[in-house]
């Protein structure tokens, strides 16, 4: 990739933060390029998600030059995010692909389905993967609930098409709720009540007890509970408890060092890629060499020591052999080598 | 269920970009101003980075109803401020006529019971009162939830609850990774002591 190629070199010619600093017409002459390359960038192939994963890797790569916001360049920065256009997600060249985003975020959030799920809701994840590619509309109800969902859509057009009375097709046959029919009409069960409203009530609690399903699932320890009420106890703690949770690590997070200079944490972070590539795995290891831009405030002593790590560690993509807490900072010799090597792939790539 | 990678790395790149828009300092600020603004960023993070649903649009709508968060949001999400924190009016009148509408049914099925309740208790109605005080709680807490159909709820809980724990997933490895250079740096300042105690024998 050409564009990597001069990327990589870009990267190679700006060593110190200064000039980094003093250049913002060059990176976004190279975010650009980039936004442009990225039309050429190989798509990878399957469903939607991949594909969505493979642009924000080149997003990423595209971003890793944004002119950073430190003091100086503040407004530069707060006018170089909208340039880019709205980050992940929604960025406006690609229309198609911010609908796209927003439906892949939602579904793959879903995708993982986990076997008893995915047994009771007819696997999920085959639907899910087809309904990416259709464009923004909306669904009335969230997707994994697709056979639900199917039957609902399918009630609403009937009853927007049929008259009030027939509205739903009432049959006293031993047929259970369409299921999996191609054409789904709430048909009454053996021995139950066919008059509309029970219908309509037993769909409803039917798509209510589907999504308690998936939320005792979701929430640890809440499999076992038997009965409504207790589960929407136990989700209710939960969602408490998280939310603590939130508060008391932004509490830690204040208060975690005063030495970094939160305007400044990029460089600071760009050198502690390793630890937080063994935790989080891939994809956020393509993120965060993106993210950081490479003008810290000045003034720390901890930066000075990353200045020359500033150079390789900027194209970390996927550092996997960095993978060794102790080399990030202080055994930084042996970590050097390793990722000009990751520097050599990435613009393979 | 887990949060897919690409809604991390959103949630990442926007937490970051609110850190260096917030200039969270350590000279101008208390702990308590630094606290807030780094869960403000990490709640504007989580809301974007998911896109939009009803429980990102009412927790935008209630972080912006604080003055001092207003511009804050507006950096971050740009034109899509506008967007999501426009007065709708019409909407708005709709939540509030559900509410009395509400309170006045459940005025009525409350005599409706007072009359059943001398027949004899139906443990049905005990069930549906019961879920019903649980229903409301989890209204209040999934934020933008008052307005949500019972199922609907349902669907924002879900959603809320992974963007929720995918917010604290990123947080304590944020954390970890602040603190692993401390923690390096408290182990290896043993070393050269001890070698040039050893060197000084």
């Amino acid at each position: 990739m050409g564009s990597a190629g001069s990327y990589g070199v870009g990267t190679g010619n700006s060593g110190a933060y200064v000039t980094e600093i003093s250049e913002p017409a060059r990176f976004e002459e190279e975010i650009r390029s980039l936004i442009q390359a990225r039309f050429d960038a190989p798509p990878v192939s399957g469903g939607s998600f991949t594909a969505l994963l493979g642009l924000s890797a080149n997003q990423a790569v595209g971003l890793l030059h944004e002119p950073g916001a430190g003091e100086i360049s503040a407004p530069a920065a707060s006018s170089s995010p909208t340039g880019l256009g709205h980050p992940l997600g929604c960025s406006p060249t690609f229309p198609s692909n911010a609908a796209l985003a927003e439906r892949a975020a939602s579904f793959p959030v879903f995708a993982a389905a986990d076997s008893p799920a995915s047994s009771s809701d007819g696997g999920p994840s085959p639907p899910l993967k087809a309904e990416p590619p259709d464009p923004d509309s909306s669904p009335p109800l969230p997707v994994p609930f697709d056979k639900p969902r199917r039957p609902a859509k399918r009630k609403d057009c009937e009853k927007q098409k049929a008259k009030g009375p027939g509205k739903k097709i009432k049959t006293a046959e031993e047929q259970t709720e369409g299921d999996q029919l191609p054409y789904v009409h709430v048909r009454a069960r053996r021995g139950q009540a066919t008059d509309s409203h029970s219908l309509a009530e037993r769909a409803r609690r039917e798509k209510i007890n589907a999504r308690m399903k998936l939320l005792q699932e979701l929430v640890p320890g809440c499999s076992k509970i038997t009965g409504t009420a207790l589960v929407l106890d136990e989700i209710i703690n939960h969602v408490q408890s998280l939310q603590r949770q939130v508060e008391f690590l932004s509490m830690r997070l204040a208060a975690v060092n005063p030495r970094i200079d939160f305007g400044g944490l990029d460089s600071f972070l760009m050198a502690e890629r390793g630890p937080l590539a063994a935790s989080n795995g891939r994809g956020e290891a393509a993120l965060d060499p993106v993210s950081w831009s490479s003008d810290p405030a000045p003034g720390t002593g901890l930066r000075t020591d990353l200045r020359p790590s500033q150079q390789s560690s900027t194209a970390w993509v996927y550092p996997y052999a960095l993978i060794d807490h102790g080399t990030s900072l202080f055994g930084y010799g042996a970590a050097n080598s390793v990722p000009l090597n990751s520097n050599q792939s990435k613009t393979d790539l | 269920m887990q949060a897919t990678k690409s809604f991390e790395q959103a949630f990442l790149r926007h937490l970051l970009r609110g850190f260096r828009l917030s200039a969270v300092s350590y000279k101008s600020m208390s702990l308590q101003e630094r606290k807030s603004a780094i869960k403000l960023s990490a709640d504007v993070a989580m809301a974007s980075a998911r896109g939009s649903r009803k429980w990102t649009r009412g927790l935008i709508t209630k972080l912006s109803r604080e003055d001092e968060h207003r511009s804050f949001l507006r950096l971050i999400l740009g034109t899509e401020y506008g967007r999501r924190t426009k007065p709708r009016h019409g909407s708005w009148k709709i939540p509030r006529s559900k509410k009395i509408v509400r309170r006045s049914l459940r005025v009525c099925s409350r005599r409706k019971n007072n009359l059943r309740a001398p027949h004899g208790v139906k443990s049905g109605v005990l069930a549906r009162t019961l879920v019903e005080k649980r229903t409301h709680a989890l209204k209040r807490l999934v934020p933008g939830g008052e307005s949500l159909d019972g199922c609907s709820l349902l669907d924002e809980a879900l959603d809320y609850v992974i963007s929720l724990r995918a917010q604290v997933d990123l947080m304590q490895k944020l954390l970890t990774t602040f603190e692993a250079p401390k923690l390096r740096a408290l182990s290896k300042c043993t070393l050269p002591e001890r070698k040039a105690s050893f060197v000084g024998k």
